[in-house]
């Protein structure tokens, strides 16, 4: 049979030697020039893209310079030091501690929670609706109602018992206990888009071609739905920033001694700090503003980039 | 022997409703169906809308699950998932489909589209299987830098030129397509048609070919199978069923194809409300009080029609009388 398609053409080997050639030197730009062209066509984008790269970079580099359980020591001649001195850059709070290296190591604490959390929910969150919304049936019943459960369950009270019952956890059991609960917004919307996705006859091409279902989730769905799973992660991401911070600043998130951008801010709990020593709380509210802001412009050149309608960049290919 | 047998095939979907969400009851998508399918022929089934034409064909291929009835190739029952894994079946059997755009997925290029099937059947290494696609696209008229394309840079014809070299990439027996050419212009209609056709000649292939198009089918097809409701009303050769009607529903499927005569426009309607006339008074006779249609009856070896009771005993008689074989 093989020599069939052979016999009805004159392609051969030759040719397709020839047409690699010509093909590699006209290729269409690959999706990292494509998205490069992007941030150089969104300028507030581009510069919320450097900053928060260098501002990762920076915070997770200096951290390695800091001595924290020293940085961490009550010394009561700082006490609430005024900002803009030689030994205080941004002032000292009441135990005496450099809100700068305490900003500096919090922001590394929180940021890498924030992306454990968003890689681990996210992940977890896209297989459930993609599974979920693929196999529909009774594997889509049974997977809802699981869903079902997990959103009746008071998230934050119930991460606050957990933190309480546990006597020792540190940042990784911590982004793990937060894991289990953040993951179902994702697996909805990853799934509604998967029930229309896997109707459509691409996916029954696919079946027709032998392909198996593992294959066609991941190889042939997952990548029609890329452009939404990585807006949803870009937003995630912001919003998990916040999901540490806020149970810090209640005083349940990492244990004490660990500095986090939500202890920072928790310093505001206290009426005095707000009116008169405005530095102990103040650059934390200010770098989380910033960060979720730069999240999201870069979440918008990410979904314009996923989305050919969009572009706006001048390599339209 | 035939390649493909279809025997009393049943595709019901379950109407679900009341208190325990029980099954209230069944829309009969497709209700006892038979018919074979003989080596590189092309077989024609035809109906209106929703008549059950296209679940037909996703029950034999097994996209969809059969309710009852059996899909026999190889002399084994298609209808079983295991069936069709130990046989390879998605390597012998393939689909074309109506809507070329959404049957090809927007990610991929054409080379990993084309390539698909070859990847899960034949296993070629990398150099080969770029060869193959090569040579598929060149057998269906495309040229080379197609390859590095994505479906959404060519026309419609052009992308279910596309569609049918995926479908012929595994030398398969036999390929059924889902009105292929029903969402192309008229020009290229006929293009894709004749690439159908001289893509039979030269591997063989047999065609389950699924159309409203009764023109169309009268191009392709040697034996048509005429559904409605569910049901085949009426199966014969291209002469039986357009030169000999017999079923009143098949009769007015042919009215209604448009004449291009403008001359006889007049006359044409008119033989075209007869047909209509004759078609309300009679459909009580020729459907049972369940609104389907009868079993059938063969009228002449190669014909058979869903003729209501009294019709079918006489001519059971008469072809008693004449000696014919039934």
């Amino acid at each position: 049979m093989k020599r069939d398609i052979e016999d009805a053409t004159t392609i051969s080997k030759a040719d397709l030697a020839k047409l690699t050639k010509e093909a590699n030197e006209e290729a269409t730009p690959s999706r990292l020039k494509i998205m490069w062209g992007e941030f150089k066509a969104d300028k507030p984008a581009l510069v919320s893209l450097f900053l928060l790269v260098f501002f990762i970079l920076f915070v997770i580099i200096a951290s390695e310079f800091i001595d924290v359980p020293k940085m961490m020591e009550t010394n009561i001649m700082g006490y609430y030091n005024k900002p803009f001195t030689p030994d205080y850059w941004l002032g000292a709070d009441a135990g005496g501690r450099s809100i700068v290296k305490e900003l500096i190591v919090g922001s590394r604490n929180s940021i890498s929670i924030a992306i454990g959390l968003t890689i681990i929910s996210s992940t977890f969150g896209i297989c459930w609706g993609l599974i979920s919304g693929y196999y529909g049936g009774l594997v889509d019943l049974a997977m809802q109602r699981v869903y079902d459960f997990m959103m009746i369950i008071p998230m934050l009270m119930t991460i606050i018992v957990i933190v309480t019952i546990i006597p020792h956890y540190n940042a990784i059991t911590l982004t793990l206990i937060l894991s289990i609960f953040y993951w179902m917004g994702t697996s909805r919307l990853i799934r509604s888009r998967t029930l229309a996705e896997s109707q459509k006859d691409y996916v029954a091409a696919s079946k027709t071609s032998g392909t198996s279902n593992f294959k066609i989730i991941f190889r042939e769905i997952m990548p029609n739905i890329s452009s939404l799973i990585i807006v949803d992660t870009t937003l995630s991401f912001a919003e998990n920033i916040g999901v540490e911070t806020g149970l810090s600043f209640l005083g349940f998130g990492l244990p004490m001694g660990t500095p986090s951008l939500g202890t920072l801010i928790a310093n505001a709990n206290d009426p005095e700090n707000i009116t008169q020593y405005w530095w102990t709380w103040l650059p934390a509210a200010i770098e989380i503003i910033i960060l979720c802001l730069s999240i999201s412009y870069i979440g918008q050149v990410m979904r314009r980039t996923t989305n050919a309608a969009q572009r706006r960049g001048q390599d339209q290919k | 022997m035939s390649l493909i047998e279809i025997n009393g095939l049943k595709v019901h979907y379950p109407i679900r409703g009341g208190f325990w969400n029980r099954v209230v009851d069944n829309v009969k998508a497709v209700d006892g169906v038979t018919f074979d399918i003989e080596a590189g022929e092309t077989y024609g089934l035809v109906g209106e809308s929703g008549s059950g034409k296209s679940t037909t064909a996703k029950a034999i291929i097994g996209l969809e699950k059969a309710t009852a009835g059996t899909v026999m190739y190889k002399g084994k029952d298609v209808t079983k998932g295991e069936n069709r894994r130990k046989l390879d079946y998605n390597r012998d059997v393939q689909m074309i489909f109506q809507d070329s755009l959404s049957s090809l997925n927007p990610r991929k290029r054409i080379e990993d589209v084309i390539a698909e099937p070859l990847r899960n059947f034949e296993h070629l290494d990398k150099e080969e299987e770029k060869l193959r696609v090569l040579q598929l696209l060149d057998i269906v008229g495309l040229d080379a830098d197609a390859l590095y394309k994505y479906p959404h840079q060519f026309s419609g014809g052009q992308r279910q030129r596309i569609g049918v070299a995926r479908a012929v990439a595994t030398h398969p027996k036999l390929i059924i397509a889902d009105e292929p050419v029903s969402a192309l212009d008229l020009s290229v209609q006929a293009q894709v048609l004749n690439f159908m056709k001289k893509i039979q000649r030269q591997f063989g292939i047999s065609y389950l070919f699924i159309s409203h198009d009764l023109g169309v089918v009268r191009h392709m097809c040697k034996n048509i199978a005429i559904m409605t409701r569910g049901r085949i009303v009426e199966v014969g050769t291209r002469d039986d069923i357009y030169n000999n009607p017999m079923h009143i529903y098949t009769k007015r499927l042919l009215a209604a194809i448009p004449e291009t005569n403008v001359n006889h426009r007049e006359a044409h309607r008119k033989h075209r409300l007869e047909i209509e006339k004759i078609y309300q008074e009679q459909q009580k006779t020729y459907y049972d009080q369940d609104r389907m249609a009868f079993p059938l009856v063969k009228v002449s070896p190669t014909h058979s029609v869903a003729l209501p009771p009294e019709l079918a005993k006489k001519f059971e008689q008469q072809s008693e009388n004449k000696g014919v074989n039934v």
